[in-house]
């Protein structure tokens, strides 16, 4: 019963961060300068032309009409019509999330199983030399720019060695009879494997220095030493012992990266030409599409704080100390 | 008399006498601000915009750069005409501004300067009389005669400072595409409807994949969306004429088009033209393409088609476009700027649309149907459009398909183009140094490069004193150093410019406007010879005249 009345009331507080959000938006937007009919300015555009687009946007209401047939049209799921593309917000943003997700979730999963392993492997190498070679290194791929090591990437794998191409998701003008079947095609993992790569290597810091000050602490604990006293192998006692514990804190910090992934996926998605939202987004807001910007960053803010409710749900069932009553 | 005695009276005799020994000037000029978009976004104008306003200081004037992104800066000038001293400024070249008409007049017609492309606010009756009468002369060497008198009226006004006319640069593989088949359009460069049909694969490889930085916006004949957007269009709609590789109108779907009097268009269809899906082309469907905007549900095709009167069906081939009054321009700008759609088509969904909010614009038809050389194949969201080659067309192109992709990223774009993941640069707005070099280093590539009919220019706020004087407007463009700007801004990607109407189009440029005085000392003797004043460096207005704004 106490967990199902924590899950109602933080579904009722995701509701209020999202109105939160969706405000927060709405006047941002509106107060950046800018002027969504700059995209029209022609040599041909007539006053009345500008007239009626301001009237089509819905621009001659006043600011608090505005509002509230946003708010209204949100409560019904419409996220109204992108000025720029002339197209209904939400299939824009449906027809990119895949994309973007799919990037997401591979270059973290590469990252976080990459980034425990080796986190733990530090962990228990403590003070050896390639401990003390390693944690610079990881460093030094937390500190590059993500496009810096995106054009690299491009430059070797792909323009000079040839074994990747260097955009989109797919070869030129082929066709798949549905998203499922381009995802699990050889070509996509071919386009894809650039992007996700520049991505983990840039996430990989983070899973990578927790897991291994997590199981330093861990290690310091009584049970690890009983265990060992116990005269169990090494292998069980750093995995089954000390990197099951240590994993905690890790597992939270995968849901919540998801969600700062996906703004981050802006740069990389400009780099190899990803159909993603991350680009759509930058475009939006340069364009003062208000309708489209909003809906993305609505959606990107969804994502961030479904994964976050995800993460303190999981936490709980992990950590049977950890109690939600 | 001691009433009289007021501070008034007190304050007047005092500025009095301190005005009359420098009677000579009027006010210090107050400082002028000059906008230019940021130096990633537009690296050239960031660049000559600094030289500018650097030698313009010389001349005595308070230059502050202010650098912004073009949404904002569009919003200041275009929408805030009062607000601005002067900006950069550029037009980009198009296969319909072949013709003069639209930049000639909207860039300059008095009538344009409240809400339309006259946002400089330039008023000159005597300009708008040549405007207009170019506008009706029929007569082509008349209206050339014409055309040449409206930019010596602005050489000598200088409503704007005109810099260059940059080059126009793309490059393809020419061990995929036979290089004799590559056509050069006056003013647009290679990358044009033409090349896309008449481009010969010389291997395999039978599909032009070429690149954009910009996503799709729309694939609608009756919607001008992005540039890029207007490349399909012109392949998968047909026109009546279409601007020929000469920048001169010729007939397309039209088999021939004559002027039976100042007012009556004839045009003659081509035999036998059907429509991607597989029904006839009629006269029919292009009497409803061109009636089809005078409603509310295509605004931005309106301002084409409301010169027509009438059109009457002669018989099953022959159509007689009557107008209202001459037009000369009417058939570059209109007969071949409309695309012509499918009746049985379009009818249905504008009598649906009339009932609503939207219009024809947010129409995004599931599979596009035009007549034109290519057919619609797939669209994928900010990835890739196709188009396959129709082969039952009058003018098939040679090619299989034609595949568009978009990359924001230029650098990418061009190793692509070495790896073949695309076989057609046709978008590149990096350095074209880089992109030469690279073409010599792979020795597969050909860069074509030509003269645009856009131009890059800053464009004074001519409402605003001192832009207001003429004189003025002439020294500083005179100050500024066109060769100068071409080597150091352009890295000789230009050729410099007097005139809106741009060498590439041959028939229409004035060369005389090129002749011109240019430097610094020649800019002080205008400005001294209009009663502008250096005092303690710094430049005042002629006697008795106020500054009147910005302090």
């Amino acid at each position: 019963m106490t967990s199902l009345r924590y899950i109602g009331s933080r579904l009722a507080q995701l509701l209020f961060v999202l109105w939160a959000v969706a405000t927060i938006l709405f006047l941002l937007f509106r107060l950046m300068p800018g002027n969504p009919l700059a995209a029209y300015i022609d040599p041909t555009f007539t006053e009345e032309q500008q007239a009626a687009l301001m009237a089509r946007f819905g621009l001659d209401r006043p600011l608090w009409e505005q509002y509230f047939i946003y708010l209204a049209n949100l409560l019904q799921g419409d996220l109204g019509q992108s000025f720029f593309y002339r197209e209904p917000v939400g299939e824009r943003v449906l027809a990119l999330l895949p994309n973007t997700l799919v990037l997401t979730f591979t270059s973290l999963i590469l990252a976080y199983s990459f980034g425990i392993v080796v986190g733990a492997y530090l962990a228990w190498t403590r003070g050896s030399i390639v401990e003390r070679a390693t944690i610079p290194l990881v460093l030094t791929t937390r500190a590059m720019p993500e496009f810096w090591l995106g054009m690299i990437l491009l430059a070797v794998f792909s323009f000079s060695l040839g074994w990747f191409p260097a955009g989109g998701t797919r070869p030129p003008g082929s066709e798949y009879g549905s998203l499922l079947a381009l995802y699990t095609s050889y070509d996509f993992l071919l386009h894809l494997t650039l992007p996700a790569l520049t991505l983990a290597i840039y996430s990989l810091g983070l899973p990578l220095l927790l897991m291994r000050s997590n199981m330093l602490d861990v290690m310091a604990e009584d049970f690890v030493t009983m265990a060992r006293i116990k005269g169990l192998s090494t292998w069980t006692v750093v995995v089954r012992h000390a990197a099951r514990n240590a994993l905690l804190p890790v597992t939270t910090s995968f849901a919540i990266s998801v969600g700062y992934q996906i703004q981050g996926n802006v740069v990389v998605e400009t780099v190899f030409s990803w159909p993603g939202l991350g680009r759509e987004l930058v475009k939006a807001v340069s364009a003062s599409d208000y309708p489209l910007a909003q809906g993305a960053f609505l959606m990107i803010a969804l994502v961030v704080v479904i994964m976050n409710l995800i993460a303190d749900l999981l936490y709980g069932v992990l950590d049977p100390r950890v109690s939600h009553a | 008399m001691r009433r009289f005695f007021t501070p008034l009276t007190v304050a007047f005799a005092v500025s009095t006498a301190i005005a009359t020994p420098a009677l000579s000037a009027g006010e210090p000029i107050r400082e002028l601000h000059l906008l230019t978009r940021p130096q990633a976004a537009q690296p050239q104008e960031f660049q000559f915009i600094q030289l500018i306003a650097q030698e313009w200081r010389k001349l005595g004037l308070e230059i502050e750069v202010d650098v912004m992104p073009w949404e904002q800066m569009a919003d200041v000038v275009w929408y805030n005409r009062d607000d601005w001293d002067m900006t950069g400024w550029q037009m980009v070249g198009r296969p319909e501004r072949s013709d003069p008409d639209e930049i000639v007049y909207n860039l300059f017609h008095s009538s344009t300067a409240d809400s339309g492309y006259n946002f400089i606010g330039y008023e000159n009756p005597e300009f708008d009389k040549v405007a207009e009468a170019q506008r009706v002369e029929t007569d082509a060497a008349a209206r050339r005669a014409l055309i040449d008198e409206a930019q010596a009226i602005l050489a000598a006004d200088q409503p704007n400072a005109m810099l260059a006319h940059p080059f126009n640069t793309f490059a393809y593989d020419k061990t995929v595409w036979d290089p004799s088949s590559v056509v050069e359009q006056g003013g647009i460069g290679i990358r044009n409807t033409w090349t896309f049909l008449s481009l010969a694969p010389l291997g395999d490889q039978k599909d032009i994949i070429l690149n954009s930085a910009d996503n799709i916006q729309a694939i609608n004949p009756l919607f001008i969306s992005g540039a890029t957007d207007s490349w399909i269009t012109e392949l998968v709609w047909d026109r009546l004429l279409r601007i020929g590789p000469d920048g001169l109108p010729q007939p397309w779907a039209a088999e021939a088009y004559d002027w039976v009097d100042d007012t009556t268009v004839e045009v003659v269809l081509r035999d036998a033209m059907m429509w991607h899906d597989g029904k006839p082309v009629t006269a029919e469907d292009v009497k409803f393409s061109f009636e089809a905007p005078l409603g509310d549900e295509a605004p931005m095709y309106k301002p084409f088609v409301t010169s027509i009167d009438s059109i009457e069906i002669v018989d099953d081939q022959t159509l007689l476009f009557k107008l209202k009054e001459p037009a000369a321009a009417f058939v570059t700008a209109t007969l071949a700027k409309v695309n012509i759609i499918p009746k049985h088509i379009w009818e249905p969904i504008l009598s649906n649309l009339g009932s609503t909010d939207d219009n024809a614009e947010s129409y995004q038809e599931e599979t596009p149907i035009g007549s034109g050389p290519y057919k619609f194949a797939s669209w994928s969201t900010n990835e890739e459009v196709v188009l396959e080659g129709n082969g039952d067309h009058f003018s098939a192109p040679k090619a299989e398909r034609w595949i568009l992709r978009i990359v924001p990223n230029t650098e990418a774009a061009l190793g692509m183009l070495r790896s073949g993941e695309i076989n057609f640069l046709s978008d590149f707005t990096a350095d074209p140094e880089i992109l030469e070099t690279t073409a010599t280093e792979d020795g597969d590539l050909d860069v074509v490069k030509t003269v645009d009919i856009g131009f890059r220019y800053i464009a004074f706020n001519n409402r605003r004193p001192p832009f207001n004087d003429p004189a003025f407007r002439n020294a500083l463009s005179t100050a500024v150093n066109r060769d100068l700007i071409i080597r150091a801004a352009f890295k000789d990607n230009a050729v410099k410019s007097n005139s809106v109407v741009s060498p590439a189009l041959d028939f229409w440029h004035n060369e005389a406007t090129l002749e011109m005085d240019s430097g610094l000392e020649r800019a002080k003797e205008i400005l001294a010879a209009a009663g502008y004043e250096v005092i303690d460096g710094r430049l005042h207005y002629p006697d008795g005249t106020s500054e009147t704004l910005g302090k």
